[in-house]
């Protein structure tokens, strides 16, 4: 339940935000061949966000363990977020309008790194992905 | 309670997303809904929705049904976009058959090199080549403020279209057309566009404009253009 909501929950409105589904004056899902890759990406992020928070928000909870792994797929999933979807769309229009030159700086990094940013993000979320089932199956070994 | 902490965090990112994002983005429709609505009510005489006083020169036929007015800024990955894989085939099929023409509005807010960019294909319409001069700059795109669009490029690429060096280069240094840029953007804000690209598509005979928001597939221009035709 929570995996599907935060998949979804990540992958449309990122989706929309990069202009890859629109929903006026059609539905309509578009990705050109020079953009595949980075819709490729969102993908891959929102799947790994979905199956690494669940993971460790389970592992808080039923096996009472502390861990930072979840704030570091927290992390993962920000940079994810925040790269490139902050350009053209209307959240970049409104930060830049509201903040001005500062803003405009950080949108221009966000946009201009955007597929490293979510390389990045990415590697981040695997490398929680295998260290969160190596100690999970190690700590349900021993339970 | 430590445990409780990253759980409540990645429950407040969650809300964030589906929280905020959603909400603002269908607010956004909504909003887009009304404003047709309204550009509909109104009688084609007194429509006056856009201010195009600043915009670009008109590509294709001054008579054309159909008038796809533009918003977009030349640092725009999604306008290079739209730019590459859309235009060409509504120039081919609707506007050189006279059905259909264009006009770019510079909603230039991306960046420093932006404003100077939109600025550099007026003073290329000086010398007659707007359009030539715009099409160079969605070839030549690389990013957002990271040199391609800064004024000793710019004026290279004037050279390249054959400009007159010196009348282009007083033009930008003088920062000629600044106050077009500037109108331009208080145009685009006036009528609620806050993103690139932004379309509007008027029909003149029937009274009709939509809007489309974002680089959309040429499928979407192609159903919108037909039911307008």
């Amino acid at each position: 339940m929570i995996a599907t909501v935060i998949f979804f929950g990540m992958f449309f409105p990122l989706s929309i935000l990069s202009e890859f589904i629109f929903v006026e004056p059609f539905f309509i899902i578009h990705v050109t061949t020079d953009l595949a890759f980075s819709f490729g990406l969102i993908l891959a992020i929102s799947f790994m966000s979905a199956i690494v928070i669940p993971m460790n928000i389970y592992r808080i909870r039923i096996l009472r363990k502390k861990t930072s792994r979840i704030g570091t797929s927290l992390i993962g999933a920000i940079i994810g977020a925040s790269a490139g979807a902050c350009s053209c769309g209307p959240i970049g229009f409104f930060i830049i309008s509201t903040f001005g030159a500062g803003a405009s700086l950080a949108t221009a990094f966000l946009t201009n790194y955007e597929i490293p940013l979510r390389l990045i993000s990415l590697g981040l979320l695997c490398v929680v992905y295998f260290t969160t089932t190596k100690s999970i199956s190690t700590e349900c070994r021993i339970r | 309670m430590n445990k409780l902490i990253p759980i409540i965090i990645s429950g407040i990112v969650v809300a964030l997303i589906v929280g905020v994002v959603f909400p603002s983005y269908f607010a956004q429709v909504v909003e887009m809904q009304e404003l047709r609505d309204k550009a509909l009510s109104i009688p084609k005489a007194e429509r006056q929705l856009l201010n195009l006083d600043h915009a670009s020169p008109v590509l294709g036929s001054a008579n054309a049904q159909i008038t796809i007015v533009e918003f977009g800024d030349y640092q725009c990955e999604m306008c290079h976009s739209w730019f590459h894989n859309t235009r060409g085939t509504i120039i081919d099929n609707y506007v050189d058959t006279g059905k259909v023409n264009i006009i770019f509005v510079d909603l230039a807010f991306l960046g420093s090199d932006s404003p100077i960019a939109a600025q550099a294909t007026h003073c290329a319409n000086d010398q007659g080549k707007y359009w030539e001069y715009h099409s160079i700059l969605y070839y030549k795109q690389e990013g957002i403020d990271n040199g391609w669009a800064s004024k000793s490029m710019l004026k290279e690429y004037a050279s390249e279209l054959k400009l007159d060096s010196d009348q282009f280069a007083g033009c930008i240094d003088s920062a000629k057309y600044a106050s077009y840029i500037q109108d331009s953007y208080n145009a685009a804000v006036a009528v609620k566009v806050s993103a690139t690209p932004t379309f509007y598509v008027f029909d003149h005979e029937n009274g009709i404009v939509e809007k489309i928001s974002g680089a959309q597939p040429l499928s979407v221009f192609v159903k919108t253009i037909d039911s307008m035709l």
